[in-house]
């Protein structure tokens, strides 16, 4: 019998299992359609070919349900795993350009009391000039309240090799001489010990080695030039990620070493690292000031470093797997007071230090009603604010791309300011007036106060220009 | 009951020339080569001996060559018969083959240890599987399935000759698709030796054509299915089948054509209508008028359904008749 249905004139299971799974010819496919609609027994095997479905349609809907009921538990957190990365992707990327590393900008609204000490170069810059393309990542939680802080800590990454070489650098690089207005002309350190050679003229701090090769060539007041330079060291972040070998991928590593502003190595500090779920990890730095954690799970982390007589240097960084990260808190000493609190009659009068120009920086203005200088001011670039100063309701934000943004609303609104100047801004200032009268009272209408007060304006190209009112700019 | 063929029952058996042929390549394996001597050029064979992983079955090149040889002459290269296949064809058809399961196939048809192995690890289980799916119990699906085995493993004997219908395998579907036709081949072998009867008999309900229409009628209106059936496409044909005889749902018909199932009611439908209306027209000319055609057909669409698939089973007629006849 068997026989007999294998060789008689139905179709063989070859061609059954051809036709089924579609790779019949359309003739072969005519044929058997045709054959199927006479036979049925050939087309009884077709339908009982289908695999279970077929046979027990019943079945579905309850398998269906059951697989959801299983999948449920696991679904819904991986689904909010993947909402809340693409939010935190969606809050990075936008950023990224301006991640890399406020604290170089904020470095340059640094009060002038601080003693001009050396900074630890950017070793980044070699780091750039040898890898060409150098991936940082700056911490984007934090920045804001170490703004706000105004803990000016140089962060110098550089990558793992450059780790020495940052350290030779460190005491031959000094920190640009940043009460100068005319910050392209002024000279800042020598750079030659680093790059062999290039003894520039130009400032140091936060610059990129090899974009002062370029600048050493021609004159310092070349706007494009230097605002290129500008540019990259917004890349050059106080944090260099890079790819760790050898390692298990999934994890990454943290190093780096803790000096104080003058570049001195910190023995025996703490560093503590504690990850998003309050997990930490601590580590001493050694004699020679250095740490290593190994075997971080991928994330987002906050690095403490504590050492007696020094400030607490605060930063949080992200990791990605197998990533090296190497990091270089800089630790500002303990006694050097970022805000000076004084006590008035009346009230709390909080001095901000953040103006470049302390001496003339408006003293005894009342805290309460101190505009929020130094601040964190989302202007709508969405960059990181690098200063930002006020008068009455009027505050002009400067952020690290060099924009500048202007509110008369007390930071409500912003309107950006079209560059009436050549190059980049790299500093905003208010002065008093020409008289070193008091400062107009905080709650005078903006409209008196533009007349006292001066908002001034630097530029990379050493440009000063001034406006009273923040929308009109003369130079000066 | 039994009309004289019409067109529908001249249709040419499916491939009987190729089967009775290919039975005789499949037995004589060895035998079999290419009239020209090789069409597989030996650069090609030893490629495709390798992706097939023919070694690890303990097939030799030579078996294998002729392997693919045999089965390209069988199905002359997916062409149209009489078409001569060239250098280029050929290789397609051979790289589009499942070249590791033929393999694994033809060393087990030759009685291979490895190969044996290797099916058992592979395909035991889903076999075994499958035939409870078709069987709906697993004490038959297993027997079936062990049955399958015994068969598999070459435990008949033809002219004298260890025999497994593993030979016939070609490697043009998958092994997996094979065993299961094998399988529902084996399965409706069962069928028919036991249930036929009381499955054709439960297709009998109401079938109101034939007790309004006259004889005379009925006998018009068979002839008139089987002009229009032999009109209609070969898919049709199969829907029509399949939906009003099997009575199979739409979705079953949707999987086993490939199409979606709004696409086999469109043309379940259009053939359904033509049908009707050639129906209507056939009553008509022997003498009814149109509203007694139309009652006698039923105006309910399920009266239809019903009528119609009545018709179809009665025109259809055995369905082993023809092959009997032609035998």
């Amino acid at each position: 019998m068997n026989q007999e249905f294998q060789t008689g004139i139905h179709p063989d299971a070859d061609q059954l299992s051809v036709f089924v799974e579609g790779a019949a010819t359309s003739r072969e496919q005519e044929r058997m359609l045709l054959h199927l609609a006479e036979c049925a027994e050939c087309r009884k095997a077709v339908f009982l070919m289908q695999p279970q479905e077929e046979t027990q349609p019943a079945g579905r809907t309850p398998v269906k349900g059951w697989i959801w009921g299983r999948l449920l538990p696991v679904g819904l957190p991986a689904a909010a795993l993947a909402c809340g990365l693409v939010a935190v992707l969606v809050h990075i990327w936008p950023r990224d350009g301006a991640l890399r590393n406020p604290q170089q900008v904020a470095s340059l609204r640094k009060p002038e009391v601080l003693p001009k000490t050396t900074v630890a170069p950017s070793a980044d810059s070699e780091m750039d000039q040898r890898s060409g393309t150098p991936r940082s990542f700056a911490p984007a939680t934090n920045r804001s309240r170490q703004e706000n802080l105004s803990l000016p800590k140089s962060l110098n990454l550089p990558e793992s090799s450059g780790q020495a070489a940052a350290k030779v650098a460190a005491p031959e690089t000094t920190r640009a001489n940043l009460s100068a207005n005319v910050p392209v002309a002024h000279a800042g350190g020598s750079a030659g010990g680093v790059i062999g050679g290039i003894s520039s003229e130009l400032p140091l701090n936060g610059r990129n080695f090899s974009n002062l090769q370029q600048l050493s060539t021609p004159e310092p007041a070349k706007a494009a030039a230097s605002q290129y330079s500008l540019a990259k060291e917004k890349d050059l972040g106080g944090l260099m990620i890079e790819q760790a070998s050898g390692h298990d991928k999934t994890l990454a590593e943290v190093s780096g070493h803790i000096t104080d502003r003058s570049g001195a190595i910190v023995a025996g500090a703490a560093v503590m690292l504690r990850d998003a779920s309050g997990t930490t990890r601590e580590t001493t730095t050694g004699v020679d000031g250095s740490f290593h954690l190994t075997e971080l799970p991928a994330g987002r982390y906050e690095l403490t470093a504590t050492a007696s007589g020094f400030k607490t240097s605060k930063q949080s960084i992200e990791l990605n797997p197998s990533q090296l990260a190497m990091l270089q808190p800089v630790l500002e000493p303990g006694a050097a007071s970022e805000q000076v609190t004084v006590e008035t009659a009346s009230a709390a009068v909080q001095v901000e230090t953040e103006s470049a120009n302390v001496g003339q920086v408006i003293a005894g203005q009342v805290v309460a009603e101190m505009p929020n200088v130094g601040r964190a001011v989302g202007v709508p670039s969405g960059l990181p604010v690098t200063a930002s100063v006020s008068h009455g309701k009027r505050f002009i934000s400067l952020d690290n791309a060099g924009n500048l943004f202007l509110s008369r609303s007390g930071g409500k609104k912003w309107k950006k300011i079209n560059p009436q100047w050549t190059g980049k801004a790299v500093r905003i200032e208010l002065t008093p007036a020409h008289s070193s009268e008091a400062p107009p009272k905080p709650n005078e209408t903006s409209g008196k106060a533009s007349e006292a007060a001066v908002f001034l304006l630097t530029t990379d190209a050493g440009t000063v220009w001034t406006s009273k009112d923040g929308a009109h700019w003369h130079q000066q | 009951m039994d009309i004289p063929p019409a067109n529908i029952t001249q249709t040419e058996p499916l491939g009987a020339e190729d089967r009775t042929t290919s039975v005789a390549k499949g037995i004589a394996v060895e035998m079999e080569l290419g009239p020209e001597g090789r069409l597989l050029p030996e650069m090609l064979g030893e490629e495709l001996w390798r992706a097939a992983s023919a070694e690890m079955v303990e097939l030799s090149k030579a078996e294998f060559a002729e392997a693919l040889e045999t089965i390209g002459t069988k199905d002359n290269f997916g062409l149209d018969p009489g078409k001569q296949a060239n250098e280029r064809q050929r290789e397609i058809f051979w790289r589009a083959l499942h070249l590791e399961e033929l393999a694994m196939a033809r060393g087990c048809a030759l009685g291979r240890e490895s190969a044996w192995r290797r099916f058992l690890a592979q395909y035991r289980e889903q076999l075994t599987r499958a035939a409870v799916e078709m069987t709906g119990s697993a004490a038959l699906g297993e027997e079936l399935a062990s049955a399958l085995y015994s068969e598999l493993f070459g435990l008949t004997e033809r002219e004298g000759k260890r025999w497994s219908p593993l030979l016939r395998y070609s490697g043009r579907g998958s092994l997996m698709g094979w065993l299961r036709a094998i399988l529902a081949q084996r399965r409706v072998n069962q069928y028919r030796k036991t249930g036929r009867e009381t499955e054709l008999g439960e297709i009998e309900p109401a079938a109101r054509v034939s007790e309004r229409i006259e004889l005379k009628q009925l006998e018009d209106l068979r002839v008139a299915i089987k002009m229009t059936l032999s009109a209609a496409s070969a898919e049709e044909r199969f829907v029509l089948s399949a939906y009003y005889l099997d009575q199979h749902t739409l979705h079953e018909i949707s999987r086993v054509l490939r199409v979606h199932e709004a696409t086999v009611s469109r043309k379940l439908k259009r053939a359904t209508e033509h049908l009707r209306k050639e129906l209507l027209r056939t009553l008509r000319a022997g003498g009814l008028s149109r509203r007694a055609a139309e009652e006698a057909l039923g105006t309910d669409p399920r009266d239809v359904d019903i009528n119609l698939r009545k018709l179809l089973q009665e025109s259809n007629g055995d369905p082993n008749s023809n092959k009997e006849r032609q035998e």
